[in-house]
């Protein structure tokens, strides 16, 4: 692979986590989440600052900061806990719009001038583009498996319930609270990572790359994809990385106006199709199922 | 008979408005108690304020000894108070077999802990699949709850109970809006339970059902105990038949 498609991989491998991670809160918790970018920051800023200020070991400030964001998730959880959905929408907005102002004016990110931040070596190798898609990979893979794992245990029909009906949920033991807590630290911990890793991949970060536009690209890959599916947040984030940069040689209309084209996918999609392009009632997915089981002569049934 | 649960002057204010008012209320074990009164009287407020859904604005409810009023519904689901909704509330996009699986978690809702845990086990599914066979929900079993009709929810409603082994069984009209044959249905499952020596509060519309079905009946209006007997004597009684009874003719 030539280097350039490595770098847009690398980019889309880094939104297929941030789509996963907003998916946990959203998809599965059922929380009105808008500003998933705002801990995309906090783990990127995190991580930046502890290799660059504190030389900290790279792998040691991923982790660090993962489980600083997940923290400032849990205060984001105990917010949530008094708010109706609406207002969890406006809340998380606004604080996207907070943190950007604060990544931007704080001397510690670096203020308007962004932060530099040098690639880590591994066994004595510069990590590249390359490297980093591979470690983003690796840990798509392994936050799949949770998921997976997620959903087979009683955490994950714990999240369904709550996600169906919070006081049905209650009424059969379950600590609403509790797991609405749990699924704000989990997602925004991964959210935390993936910043770790663009901060380190990118050699420089500044407020913007978190900015709100960046949620809603996030929200977007996951309501087109298929909300509350593994498939679908990360088909949806492949689709609308790869695809700008694939027209891009046909016109600069889609990637120079992105945040137009994402949200009126997402308008679109909610009014028309809310499952999203890959969830299970889609009609791709059934067509694609239907096809199957002619080949196959057997019924396959949807992950 | 030993006495499951005692309620004691429990009020439930909305702002000004007296849902409950200071209700006096004995349910004892192996006993189906009904309550009835006309819409608006406090009856689903009633049970929202026993299962911990709403603080009680006073007042008490003594689950087999200990005071439990105020504490969160998961809680008092754990304790053994299980209750069923007048609006279905299923899992709509699991099946009905998953509907069940995850009230039988009841008591594996442990936060983190519950991560490590698999829902569906082969006891657990077997469970849930014996309680299906006895709500007669067997040839819905893989059907999404979205998919099935209203005779089938309500049915599918009061198996999330039981698969809970729940100590006092509190059901807020399972008949409502159901056909002839659906209502039979439902009926004769309650009676099954009843049989069983099951303790059990059952809110009702249907008042020969309601008389059929229950040993003792309370009438409530107005947040109030207007009349409390055997069904026979409830029939009877002159308040009753104004506030209520009455109002049924009238309707
Ligand atoms: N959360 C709430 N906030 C304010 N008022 C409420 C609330 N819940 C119930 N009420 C009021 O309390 C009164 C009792 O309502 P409740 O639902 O308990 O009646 P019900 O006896 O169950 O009636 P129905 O037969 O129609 O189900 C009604 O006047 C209702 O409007
Ligand atoms: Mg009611």
């Amino acid at each position: 692979m030539s280097a350039y498609v490595f770098s847009i991989s690398a980019t889309a491998a880094v939104f297929v986590l941030l789509a996963l991670s907003l998916n946990i809160i959203t998809g599965y918790a059922g929380q009105a989440m808008m500003g998933q970018a705002a801990f995309f920051g906090i783990g990127a800023y995190t991580a930046a600052i502890l290799t660059e200020t504190y030389h900290v070991n790279f792998w040691l400030a991923l982790i660090l900061g993962m489980l600083f964001t997940g923290l400032c998730g849990a205060v984001l959880g105990l917010i949530s806990l008094r708010l109706q959905a609406d207002f969890l929408a406006i809340t998380t907005i606004g604080i996207n719009f907070v943190m950007v102002a604060l990544f931007n004016n704080m001397s510690i990110t670096g203020a308007s001038l962004g932060l530099n931040v040098t690639k880590p070596s591994f066994f004595g190798r510069q990590m590249g583009n390359q490297e980093f898609f591979f470690l983003t990979l690796i840990v798509i893979v392994i936050v799949c498996l949770l998921i997976v794992k997620m959903r087979r245990s009683w955490f994950g029909m714990a999240l369904a319930s709550i996600n169906n009906d919070a006081a049905a949920a209650r009424s059969f033991g379950i600590d609403v609270s509790r797991y609405q807590i749990l699924a704000f630290i989990i997602g925004t911990a991964i959210a935390g990572l993936a910043g770790g890793i663009y901060a380190h991949r990118m050699g420089y970060i500044a407020s913007s790359d978190f900015a709100f536009t960046v949620s809603i690209q996030i929200l977007s890959m996951v309501v087109i994809g298929g909300i509350g599916t593994i498939r679908g947040p990360i088909l949806g984030a492949l689709l609308l990385s790869v695809l700008p940069e694939a027209l891009r040689f046909v016109s600069d209309f889609v990637s120079d106006y992105r945040s137009l084209v994402y949200g009126g996918l997402l308008v679109l999609m909610v009014r028309f199709m809310p499952g999203g392009l890959f969830g299970s009632s889609s009609p791709i997915v059934r067509g694609s199922l239907w096809v199957f089981r002619k080949i196959t002569g057997k019924g396959g049934a949807a992950a | 008979m030993n006495e499951l649960m005692r309620v004691e002057d429990l009020k439930m204010y909305f702002g000004g408005l007296k849902a409950i008012d200071g209700l006096d209320l004995v349910i004892n074990e192996g006993e189906t108690l009904g309550i009835i009164g006309p819409n608006g009287a406090g009856k689903t407020t009633l049970f929202n304020a026993i299962c911990g859904v709403y603080k009680p604005t006073g007042g008490k409810v003594i689950f087999k000894g200990q005071e439990v009023q105020g504490q969160p519904a998961y809680v008092m689901a754990r304790k053994g108070i299980a209750r069923t909704f007048q609006i279905s509330k299923p899992l709509a996009d699991l099946t009905i077999l998953d509907n069940v699986v995850a009230a039988a978690g009841v008591h594996e809702y442990t936060g983190m802990r519950s991560y490590f845990r698999k829902s569906h086990t082969p006891e657990v599914i077997a469970k849930a699949e014996a309680v299906l066979e006895e709500t007669g929900l067997t040839e819905v079993r893989d059907k999404k709850a979205s998919d099935v009709s209203l005779g089938y929810l309500r049915r599918l409603e009061i198996a999330r109970v039981l698969v809970t082994d729940p100590e006092l069984i509190m059901l807020d009209e399972p008949c409502a809006g159901l056909s002839n044959f659906a209502i039979n249905e439902v009926t004769e499952l309650i009676l099954k339970l009843k049989e069983r020596k099951k303790s059990i509060v059952l809110i009702e519309h249907n008042l020969p059902i309601t008389m059929k079905v229950c040993d003792r009946i309370m009438v409530l209006s107005y947040g109030k105990k207007i009349a409390e007997g055997p069904p026979e004597v409830v029939k009877h009684d002159k308040q009753v038949i104004e506030a209520y009874l009455g109002e049924e003719d009238e309707a």
